[in-house]
């Protein structure tokens, strides 16, 4: 157990914030706090590195109470991202994303590697590294600030509603390539938010909040299926059993059959074989490296002549969407079969329209087996 | 005698006015500085103190020039320091209290709480916060308040002569008191090119000490 909240109790004057919460924290996992606003969430993450001490009880982090570490050095020690992002608008990109490297004294050489790396890892150019915040857009500074945070590769990141203030659009964005750095760095993430859809599509276990106590405190799926009373069924909405398909990935549904793939270069006539041996509609056009260029589409014309259509901007699905988002950008462009891409842009297969709808009618068998 | 030749005649006199009046400005600049940069700072995180003292300050800046010299001179005669650079520099002095006060109160309050809780959260400890957070920030601002003094400090210390430290307020009031125009209009010109040139080169030195992201180019 890497955190742990022991009768944790918080008293702002005669109000009380937080009430005789209770709870353990995996390493690894990604637990996302959600709950009304006052209940008690930003109080709650803060007790963690300290910027508010407990009124009474104890937090433990690998078994040891926080109390007991120096509080300037416990938070360089956590990683902390809040919604205002707080980056400082006198440092450039690099100075921000230094800022913790240089208080623990890492040689320059050292913290430059770590900037570029990191950069790399946020999908930001590294000539950012000279930006100043002004000049960046929302969704960028919202990556340098968690760059920032990740810079002394802490063990545990604190996120408060780091992607509220981002239009819906980036915010998705940001979820893909947020899920796809996690799976890489691994990190113990504590996520506060108030959209019901971003805590269960990030979060492996979700703890409901509500006037200072904790309502529900489970995994993800245990949730959405066995909502523990009305305030959660409330907050969880009405589309329970759609929302639980947002709970698939689509990386989980990947399949290497019905397409064909070609390089940029390669002979038509052969590849129509290969296409109608194969009775793939599609082929996919990818560079040396795998990342998906374009596609090439047979079309039938009225006469019965088949014709070789080259689409080079084609509707990709994230491998980290979940099956409403592969769903609805299937509806969206008219398509059955739509190719998986990477983070980066990898070519990782394609996703069929009729795999989801059985994981649909699977769901909704569950739920009415459930309801009876 | 023509305007050129009144100017040469009295070259050497508006040389040495000139440099006794800039001489004025400077003493009382870091006077000005060192206590009311620290008064801001003090006063900073204690909102009822800063009320009080800018209230002071401001008390202190409605009060006329003119009366504010005279009353140093009265407050310095018994020291025997009434007339001359004293009551002049102490004069000046007490009327820049109010813009960098103001100016240094209200830089560090315009710092933003979020910054500052981002940079708690990183783990920097408060004098780290000040002095790479907060006066960084602050710098633009504080330094427009020293600008205004300075300004000000120029105009104010046009009086000086009356309490003889001389400067080029000679010219203006010597030129009134013996009805000579051209004499009061050198003084005049003198003392606001010397007003605008001390504003642009602050506002230079402001530009210069501006942290690279608040400058509002991209
Ligand atoms: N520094 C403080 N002084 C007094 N009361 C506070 C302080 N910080 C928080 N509170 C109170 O404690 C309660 C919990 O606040 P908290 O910020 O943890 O809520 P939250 O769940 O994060 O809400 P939101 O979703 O709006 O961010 C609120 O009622 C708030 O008014
Ligand atoms: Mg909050």
């Amino acid at each position: 157990m890497l955190i742990e909240l022991k009768n944790i109790t918080k008293k702002f004057d005669k109000q009380t914030a937080v009430k005789d919460l209770n709870m353990k924290i995996e390493k690894g996992s990604i637990t996302m706090f959600i709950g009304p606003s006052g209940c008690g969430k930003t109080t709650t993450l803060k007790m963690i590195n300290r910027l508010i001490e407990p009124t009474s009880g104890d937090i433990l982090i690998h078994g040891k109470s926080v109390v007991d570490m120096e509080a300037v050095k416990l938070r360089r020690s956590i990683g902390y991202v809040i919604q205002e992002i707080g980056l400082f608008p006198h440092f450039s990109v690099y100075e921000n994303i230094a800022v913790v490297p240089r208080l623990l004294n890492w040689e320059e050489k050292r913290i430059k590697e770590r900037v570029d790396e990191l950069l790399h890892l946020v999908t930001l150019d590294p000539s950012y590294a000279q930006k100043y915040p002004m000049q960046l857009s929302g969704g960028e500074q919202q990556r340098v600030g968690l760059a920032r945070a990740l810079a002394a590769d802490p063990e545990i990141l604190l996120m408060d509603e780091p992607f509220g203030a981002i239009d819906p659009i980036n915010r998705l964005k940001l979820h893909d390539s947020f899920l796809e750095i996690q799976e890489e760095i691994k990190k113990t993430i504590i996520f506060v938010t108030h959209d019901i859809n971003e805590a269960i599509k990030l979060g492996d276990k979700i703890a409901i909040m509500n006037k200072g106590t904790l309502v529900q405190y489970d995994e993800t799926d245990e949730i959405l299926h066995n909502p523990k009373n009305e305030f959660v069924e409330n907050l969880l909405g009405r589309d329970r059993s759609l929302k639980a398909l947002s709970l698939e990935k689509t990386k989980g549904f990947v399949t290497h059959e019905g397409y064909v793939i070609t390089g940029p270069n390669d002979d038509q006539g052969s590849l129509r074989e290969k296409m109608k041996k194969t009775r793939s509609e599609q082929a996919f056009i990818l560079d040396e490296n795998g990342r998906l260029l374009g596609r090439k589409i047979l079309v039938t014309k009225k006469t019965g002549k088949q014709e070789m259509i080259q689409d080079s901007n084609p509707v990709v699905v994230d491998r980290n969407n979940n099956l409403v988002e592969a769903l609805s950008k299937m509806l969206e462009s008219g398509e059955h079969q739509l190719p998986v891409v990477s983070g980066r842009g990898k070519f990782m297969g394609v996703i069929n329209l009729s795999h989801i709808f059985a994981e649909v009618t699977a769901a909704e068998a569950k739920n009415t087996i459930k309801g009876a | 005698m023509g305007f050129w030749e009144f100017l040469q005649a009295y070259q050497d006199k508006i040389i040495l006015e000139f440099f006794r009046h800039i001489k004025i400005i400077l003493f009382s600049l870091p006077f000005a500085v060192l206590l009311s940069v620290p008064l801001g700072f003090c006063i900073s995180s204690r909102p009822k103190m800063a009320k009080i003292v800018i209230y002071l300050s401001s008390v202190l800046m409605t009060i006329p020039s003119l009366a504010l010299f005279a009353i140093m001179v009265v407050l310095l005669a018994p020291m025997k320091l009434g007339l001359g650079m004293t009551p002049a520099i102490l004069a000046i002095t007490l009327y820049s209290l109010l813009p960098i006060t103001r100016n240094t109160y209200i830089a560090l309050n315009q710092v933003s709480p979020k910054t500052i809780e981002a940079a708690r959260g990183l783990g920097l400890s408060s004098s780290q916060i000040l002095w790479k957070i907060k006066i960084p920030l602050s710098i633009p601002v504080i330094m427009a308040g020293i600008r205004n003094a300075l300004v000000l400090g120029v105009s104010v210390a046009t009086f000086a002569s009356l309490v003889g430290a001389g400067g080029l307020g000679y010219f203006i009031f010597s030129g009134i008191s013996r009805a000579n125009l051209k004499m009061v209009a050198i003084g005049a010109v003198i003392v606001s090119g010397l007003g605008i040139g001390v504003n642009y080169l602050m506002l230079l030195l402001e530009d210069v000490l501006t942290p690279m992201g608040l400058k509002n180019k991209s």
